[in-house]
């Protein structure tokens, strides 16, 4: 087992009764990126706190770089975090903002000014030097912010929700800026995120969380087509993955990219309505098994009478009872 | 402008209180009684504060026994409070409700009632008749207020701020001093005040911890010149008192009259 990167074995929160973290085994390696995805109090966002040492750790060990930081001073772990909110100091101007963590450091004058000019300088934030926080546009400020998280030098980067406060646009436009800013600084990154898109556009590998437990970890495509259970097939994938009764105990699942219009041979449908998505329909199909949602080219008006097939090895399987994936 | 006519009211009624007094120092004692338009015109003096300043000790003694004590007390609490209000903000959300609830019934407690107990403190500490022991009443009767404030104050700033500082490596000083403290100016500013005014203002417990002529302050000297005599009520001289009495306040509120009014507005608006 390699010792660089991030190792966390067994981590685990737990607050009065309630379990917000329940042994979470996570490795990231050096240059690798990480999305935690999952719903809205899934445990993305306490774990990404336990990491940065904001949380007390309730068991398990973390590990950075080999060392065993669990219970180590946040200030002292080397990590650094680009806060939902940006969390820029208001009062502070830009320069200041990203002087003020290593004046509390130690570094000498002369070493500040010329990392904040190499950071100012790769973020193309030259010029802004001067104003508050305040005066600066959303996405200036999220470039403030990951410069001060540049700054610390860190071992371990962590983002929560980096995108969330931008407009649709931006996003799109910072995303891949993001990533290939983040592969190039190295080390290894989490980012926080409830948006499928912004997981797979900017992490190399997801993580799915959901009511505290690991769901499953892997690249975005084994994710989207071999999910390891009925929670990761319905959470990844827009327009979401259709679901009929299979045999006794098996659900099947179907993403709807997968179905198709047949002439004959296939499950009789009638097309209740339909949602024009520019390149493509969205088709809501009723059927004996259940609704089914297909995205096809053809123009079709709703009450028609239509044949819907697929190919058997696109069938995912699930187990009814626990959900798990059947092989 | 309809509107200005009730505020036009309401500064009148506020002011014609400190006008009346400003205009009965400057005015001889027959000039007070006299009636008609006529007696506008005569009767002008300066000789009520020619008297106070020329007292002994001369009035501005007691005004810098009043500042000391103010800034005493002021600093004092500020030093306790702040810390307080930081720790109170931190703890667990039922043993917060439950410390603040025991600030607010101190807060509210009728302090006059204390007087009596705290002389015999002061007598028993030799106490007596010491400037500077009076800021410890002060500011111990300031402090629950002052930590109420303070600890709104802080529960209004981000929580991510000082999480960002603190993964930056600020120390719990440094997040204070470099991060919270100058967020929180308006807040520390509008307390600091309140607690110089209630110093300022406060007449039992300086009226019996003082005996010494030269170490009183304001009110009590106030109601020294007021009591001067047993025939005749001394109102140019008092006035003239209290109008040289306002003055320090007057200035302290036009100074820091910004940051008084958004830490009293703190908390109403985001942003």
């Amino acid at each position: 087992m390699t010792t660089a990167g991030l190792h966390c074995e067994q981590l685990s929160r737990r607050v009065g009764d309630r379990l917000l973290l329940d042994g979470l085994n996570l490795s990231v390696a050096p240059g690798e990126s990480l999305a935690l995805l999952g719903p809205s109090g899934c445990g993305k966002t306490t774990t990404l706190r336990l990491l940065a040492g904001l949380d007390p750790v309730s068991g398990g060990r973390i590990r950075l770089d080999g060392q065993d930081v669990t219970h180590s001073p946040a200030g002292e772990r080397q990590v650094a975090m680009v806060f939902q909110s940006y969390a820029l100091y208001p009062h502070l101007s830009v320069l200041a903002n990203l002087e003020l963590g290593l004046e509390v450091r130690r570094v000498p004058a002369p070493e500040r000014r010329q990392r904040i000019a190499e950071v100012l300088a790769l973020l193309q934030l030259e010029g802004l030097e001067r104003r508050r926080p305040a005066q600066l546009s959303g996405g200036q400020r999220q470039r403030v912010a990951l410069a001060r998280a540049l700054l610390r030098q860190p071992r371990l980067m962590l983002l929560d929700e980096p995108m969330s406060n931008l407009d649709a646009q931006l996003r799109d436009q910072l995303r891949p800026e993001l990533r290939a800013l983040l592969h190039r600084a190295g080390h290894p990154v989490i980012h926080v995120t409830h948006d499928q898109q912004e997981a797979m556009g900017l992490a190399d590998r997801i993580a799915v969380l959901e009511s505290g437990v690991l769901q499953q970890v892997g690249t975005p495509q084994e994710l989207y087509h071999r999910p390891a259970n009925l929670f990761v097939a319905r959470f990844l994938g827009r327009p979401g993955i259709n679901l009929l009764a299979g045999e006794a105990g098996v659900q099947l699942g179907i993403r709807p990219e997968q179905l198709r219009l047949v002439e004959s041979g296939g499950l009789p449908a009638r097309l209740l309505r339909r949602e024009w998505q520019g390149s493509q329909q969205l088709l809501w199909l009723d059927t004996s098994r259940g609704e089914l949602l297909l995205l096809a080219e053809a123009s079709l008006s709703p009450g028609e009478q239509l044949q819907v097939s697929w190919r058997p090895e696109d069938e995912l399987r699930f187990s009814s009872a626990s959900g798990e994936r059947l092989a | 402008m309809p509107i200005a006519l009730p505020l036009l009211a309401a500064l009148i009624w506020s002011l014609l209180p400190l006008l009346w007094q400003l205009l009965t120092s400057l005015r001889t004692p027959e000039a007070l009684v006299l009636q008609g338009p006529a007696a506008w015109l005569q009767g002008w003096t300066l000789a009520n504060y020619r008297q106070v300043l020329q007292g002994d000790p001369p009035f501005w003694r007691y005004l810098f026994n009043s500042c000391l004590v103010g800034a005493a007390s002021t600093g004092l609490t500020l030093l306790l409070a702040i810390p307080a209000a930081y720790g109170l903000q931190r703890q667990r959300p039922a043993l917060r409700g439950g410390i603040s609830l025991l600030l607010l019934a101190a807060a509210m407690f009728p302090y006059v009632l204390l007087f009596l107990a705290l002389l015999e403190l002061a007598r028993a500490l030799g106490w007596g008749n010491q400037l500077l022991a009076l800021a410890l009443p002060y500011a111990g009767l300031s402090l629950p207020l002052a930590v109420l404030l303070l600890r709104a104050a802080f529960a209004d700033l981000p929580a991510e701020l000082e999480d960002a500082a603190r993964l930056e490596g600020l120390n719990l000083w440094q997040r204070l001093h470099r991060v919270l403290l100058p967020l929180l100016a308006p807040a520390v500013a509008s307390t600091a005040i309140l607690v110089f005014l209630f110093s300022w203002n406060e007449y039992p417990i300086a009226l019996t911890w003082i005996s010494r002529n030269d170490m009183l302050t304001l009110p009590v000297a106030m109601a020294r010149i007021a009591g001067s005599s047993v025939y005749a009520v001394p109102y140019g001289a008092f006035a003239a008192a209290t109008v040289l009495g306002g003055l320090p306040l007057l200035a302290l509120v036009l100074v820091f009259q910004r940051q008084i009014v958004s830490g009293l507005t703190q908390g109403a608006v985001k942003g």
